[in-house]
């Protein structure tokens, strides 16, 4: 009888810790701004920088406050373009960063080639943005070329 | 004893899942990366600038209307700005080390069709755009002044012409 008493108080204990949890804020991952490479020439490569406030590629995190989350960058080797034609892409060491919410002028750079863990701010929320270069060939097909770029968040225990 | 087992079961059930419901946050977005790519452009000189039979002393002007006039074609991405610079334009055309001074005329248009089109100072280039199909023609005058002790011979020279996006 004494033991089915203390389980029922570790079952009441653990409730009582399992409401904070359950309360904490979802985790969300928005796809906010595209990265643009706009007009490229055959042969010349094009690049944009992560700190580009208009054609670099931007994602905005939400979840628990303060907690420590891995991203993960899906990157694509190349676009798809007309007729089956590709246009390689390549990302570098520093073409990743992260910044509390919408302060793209403050990021901290990362490899986006590798999962990197960054900090939520007390609100719960940080922005991650991405840069790159794309390299047509000298006989790039013209035309629109298009790929997606998936970021993957994990909330660390 | 087996009544005991039962809720310590239960409570392993029940961390266990509080625990993997902590630590299996995980959610994903995705964003696209878009390019456009334009065609090349080519220019090809399509007629040569012929000025024909000149005598010394006495000038000679091929209009970019003449049959004479030369042209060049171009092509790439359709209704694209692009800017029309020759960067080369003789003073001369040679006949080995005789001179015969040359001065040029020039003028563009979508269309194939001198009559229409707009006259530029070829030193000084021109912008303009492409046709909707990614044309533009670009077509050629000039003035010969041969001296009056003008050597007889046959008088060439080159004109490039060069356009960029």
């Amino acid at each position: 009888m004494d033991l089915c008493r203390r389980l029922v108080l570790a079952l009441a204990a653990l409730s009582a810790w399992a409401t904070p949890v359950a309360a904490q804020r979802p985790l969300t991952v928005q796809g906010v701004r595209s990265l643009t490479f706009g007009t490229l020439l055959a042969g010349v490569n094009k690049s944009v920088l992560r700190t580009d406030a208009i054609n670099g590629g931007q994602f905005d995190i939400s979840g628990p406050s303060r907690a420590s989350v891995l991203l993960t960058f899906t990157l694509p080797a190349s676009m798809a373009g007309p007729g089956g034609a590709t246009l390689p892409l390549s990302f570098g060491s520093k073409d990743g960063g992260w910044s509390p919410p919408q302060q793209i002028g403050t990021q901290t750079g990362f490899d986006p080639r590798a999962p990197f863990t960054a900090p939520l701010d007390q609100n719960g929320k940080v922005s991650a943005y991405l840069g790159g270069t794309a390299q047509p060939t000298a006989n790039q097909r013209a035309g629109s070329y298009t790929g997606t770029i998936t970021l993957t968040v994990v909330v660390l225990p | 004893m087996k009544r005991l087992m039962q809720p310590s079961l239960a409570l392993v059930a029940l961390v266990a899942g509080l625990v993997s419901s902590a630590a299996a946050q995980s959610n994903s977005g995705s964003i696209t990366a878009t390019a456009q790519v334009q065609q090349p452009i080519n220019v090809l000189g399509a007629v040569n600038l012929s000025f024909g039979n000149v005598f010394p002393g006495v000038n000679k002007a091929v209009l970019l209307t003449d049959a004479g006039a030369g042209r060049f074609d171009v092509t790439g991405q359709a209704s694209t700005p692009v800017n029309l610079a020759f960067t080369s334009l003789p003073t001369n055309l040679a006949n080995g080390g005789n001179n015969l001074p040359v001065a040029f005329s020039s003028g563009y248009n979508t269309a194939n069709s001198a009559a229409g089109a707009t006259s530029f100072a070829p030193g000084s280039g021109a912008s303009t755009s492409l046709s909707g199909t990614g044309a533009l023609f670009v077509f050629l005058g000039g003035t010969v002044t041969p001296a009056v002790n003008q050597a007889a011979g046959t008088y060439t020279g080159t004109v490039t012409l060069q356009v960029t996006y």
